[in-house]
């Protein structure tokens, strides 16, 4: 394997840039016309335009993807997660096209990527599924019959897209009365979002902890499960802070857990990196959720508790490697890790999307750090993509420790001319019952909800006045105000060339 | 020189003026000697008063405004010199006065949930739009009635553009 095409943007295509390098394999990127300045890109060593900026046009369209991989004579491709990662018959014509696809087989992926199929899977292996129906509900059923079905398996429930994730095309519904809304938008989003309207209900576990277990899978029958993980903290359904190892996870539950996970793989044949989604409910009991067949978003955390690199070991065993690693390795922690996705979004409104440029971006280092990011200043944030901008990973010897290590580096970050959910995480990880870990799946929207849309970063009168001092200092020094004292002594040499470059970048003509 | 600057609502007068190699600048009734450097094209490191050093970022505004800087984390709307600013303070809406309900960012209109006449409580959702392949719902700022309607389902929005007043 010697050049690998990677059919996905943003950070996910250049965290697999890294491992590429690392390895001594060529990376080749694939980029939509608004992607051109993308850094995946410039880190590339071949790029390879794919079309407009609508997903639809550029990273959605497996023959254009395709047509990259023939014109760059790529032998392998990385999916990422998202786009086409899931989508079984790009796997397929990736192989048709004579290069290898970095992931599960194309039967595996379809076998897994329907929420329902994989619900009768981990049913046969033995593993307990949330309650709920066993196939989609049909567009044809009508409302009685739905409504019907959904009293039997009782309320609250949730509407789910079959070919779901992220939260898109799920609904929570506690009255009968808003179930056929609930269907009707959850069938819109899920045909906008996955291109597949179908949708079927389960039953909503109440408090539920989300646990998840990572695999891998060799092509010569090894899988082997790694420490779990708690994504609990989500907004609407979108994790937003994952972290292992869970503090609800003791020793013996960790080990029926991840053996679990490991028999739902095995029982399909799977093969290369996947995670499977567990509910765990208060009693200590769980439930299989479903299982995504693809790197995750929040695979760091366990990169730096096992210290093994599943990108690279994704790509090792594409090449048909041997998974030698030790087992009991894999589920015994070093220390703690806790990741916060960093979104373009305005925590004070919100949380809307807020694309743009990003003007200036200072990104934490030191001890125990690492920030998985797309992002550089200058750089627009596009409209067209999910808003992710950067993953802000914490490590240290235990989970206090890892808090304010997080903690400290979100007050290192700055990310200037858009807002970022960054003083959303401040406030986050200042809460009492996160240190505690007292936490479920609605924690944060019931948390959210109870703040009654207060502001999470409210400038102090001091911040208020610095603020206007930095805008007076500016506009004194810009090429427009005639009153600046003219440049005499070095101090002073510098604050023409400030000046000088003000004007360049069109600022301060105030 | 001499400056007005707004920010949230309260106008104060700047007046800064070299001193040596820093600045005196008198705000809020006192003076604050300030030592500066650039550190890019949008960033300032200030040390105030000798002891207090602190990174500034001055951006023009998302929103058709005049300024952000961005200090301590918290991203602050500033208007020099009396220029109009609507952003987010006037389109949150008070408790008096119309509300004018602008797109935050470009997007899709996917559903209107209100009409010209209709009563709408403050957070009830108006109008949804999907940017960022998000569906988000945009409410109400407060109590009234829907006096106009300026979407239809369908139609892309850029940042900014009147979707509904509420009266």
């Amino acid at each position: 394997m010697h050049k690998i095409l990677i059919a996905n943007r943003g950070e996910i295509a250049v965290r697999v840039i890294r491992a590429c390098r690392e390895l001594g394999i060529s990376p080749v990127a694939i980029y939509s016309e608004c992607d051109r300045t993308a850094l995946h890109v410039r880190l590339a060593d071949e790029a390879y335009p794919i079309g407009p900026s609508a997903p639809r046009e550029s990273y959605l369209r497996a023959d254009r993807v395709i047509d990259a991989v023939r014109r760059s004579r790529a032998d392998a491709v990385h999916p990422g997660y998202g786009f086409l990662a899931e989508n079984a018959e790009f796997a397929a014509a990736v192989g048709a096209a004579g290069a290898t696809f970095i992931g599960p087989s194309p039967e595996a992926i379809a076998a897994m990527g329907s929420k329902t199929a994989a619900r009768a899977a981990a049913a046969r292996a033995g593993v307990p599924v949330v309650p709920g129906t066993a196939d989609p509900l049909p567009h044809e059923m009508p409302d009685a019959e739905i409504a019907e079905t959904a009293s039997r398996i009782g309320y609250p429930l949730l509407v789910k897209a079959v070919a779901g994730g992220g939260g898109k095309g799920m609904r929570t519904v506690s009255d009968p009365a808003d179930l056929s809304g609930a269907i009707a938008s959850a069938r819109s989003e899920a045909g906008a979002a996955f291109g597949d309207a179908a949708v079927y209900i389960e039953r909503r576990i109440t408090r539920p902890r989300h646990i998840e277990v990572q695999l891998l899978g060799d092509a010569h029958g090894t899988v082997v499960p790694f420490v779990e993980r708690e994504c609990s903290i989500q907004r609407r359904h979108q994790k937003v802070v994952e972290e292992t190892p869970s503090v609800a996870v003791a020793p013996a539950l960790r080990r029926a857990i991840t053996s679990a996970a490991a028999a739902v793989a095995r029982a399909v044949g799977y093969t290369n990196a996947g995670t499977i989604e567990f509910l765990l409910d208060e009693s200590g009991a769980f439930y299989f959720l479903e299982m995504n067949t693809r790197l995750q978003v929040e695979h760091p955390v366990t990169e730096m508790v096992t210290g093994l690199d599943l990108v690279r070991w994704q790509i090792r065993i594409a090449r048909g490697e041997r998974l030698d690693v030790d087992p009991e390795r894999l589920l015994t922690p070093n220390g703690h890790a806790i990741e916060c996705r960093i979104y373009a979004e305005d925590p004070d409104n919100n949380f809307l999307p807020s694309p743009g440029r990003i003007q200036h971006l200072r990104v934490p280092g030191g001890p125990g750090i690492r920030d998985d990011s797309g992002a550089t200043a200058g750089l627009d944030v596009p409209i067209f993509y999910d808003p992710m901008i950067s993953k802000l990973v914490a490590w240290a010897e235990d989970r206090p420790l890892a808090i304010a290590r997080m903690r400290r580096a979100l007050r290192e970050y700055v990310v200037a001319g858009i807002r970022t959910t960054v003083p959303f995480f401040q406030w986050l990880l200042a809460q009492p019952a996160f240190a505690e870990g007292a936490f479920h799946t609605t924690y944060l929207d019931e948390l959210l909800r109870s703040r009654n849309g207060h502001p999470f970063a409210e400038p102090t009168p001091e911040l208020e006045q610095l603020a206007a001092v930095a805008a007076a200092i500016d506009a004194a020094l810009s090429p427009s105000s005639s009153g600046a004292a003219p440049a005499s002594d070095g101090r002073n040499g510098s604050a023409t060339r400030w000046r000088a470059q003000a004007r360049a970048e069109g600022l301060g003509g105030v | 020189m001499q400056y007005e600057v707004d920010i949230g609502g309260r106008r104060r007068q700047v007046s800064v003026t070299r001193a040596g190699d820093r600045f005196a600048v008198d705000v809020d009734g006192g003076t604050k000697l300030v030592d500066v450097a650039r550190i890019d094209a949008h960033t300032l490191s200030l040390i105030v008063d000798g002891v207090w050093p602190i990174d500034v970022t001055l951006a023009p505004a998302a929103a058709g405004g005049d300024l952000t800087i961005t200090v301590g984390g918290i991203p602050i709307p500033v208007t020099l010199n009396g220029r109009r600013r609507w952003g987010r303070k006037e389109d949150g809406g008070g408790a008096s006065g119309p509300q004018r309900l602008a797109a935050p960012m470009p997007g899709k209109v996917v559903r209107v949930l209100v009409a010209p006449g209709d009563a709408v409580r403050a957070r009830q959702p108006v109008v949804v739009v999907e940017a960022m392949k998000m569906e988000n719902e945009l409410r109400a700022g407060r109590d009234g009635a829907v006096a106009e309607v300026h979407v239809r389902e369908g139609m892309s929005v850029e940042a900014g553009a009147l979707l509904v007043v509420i009266q």
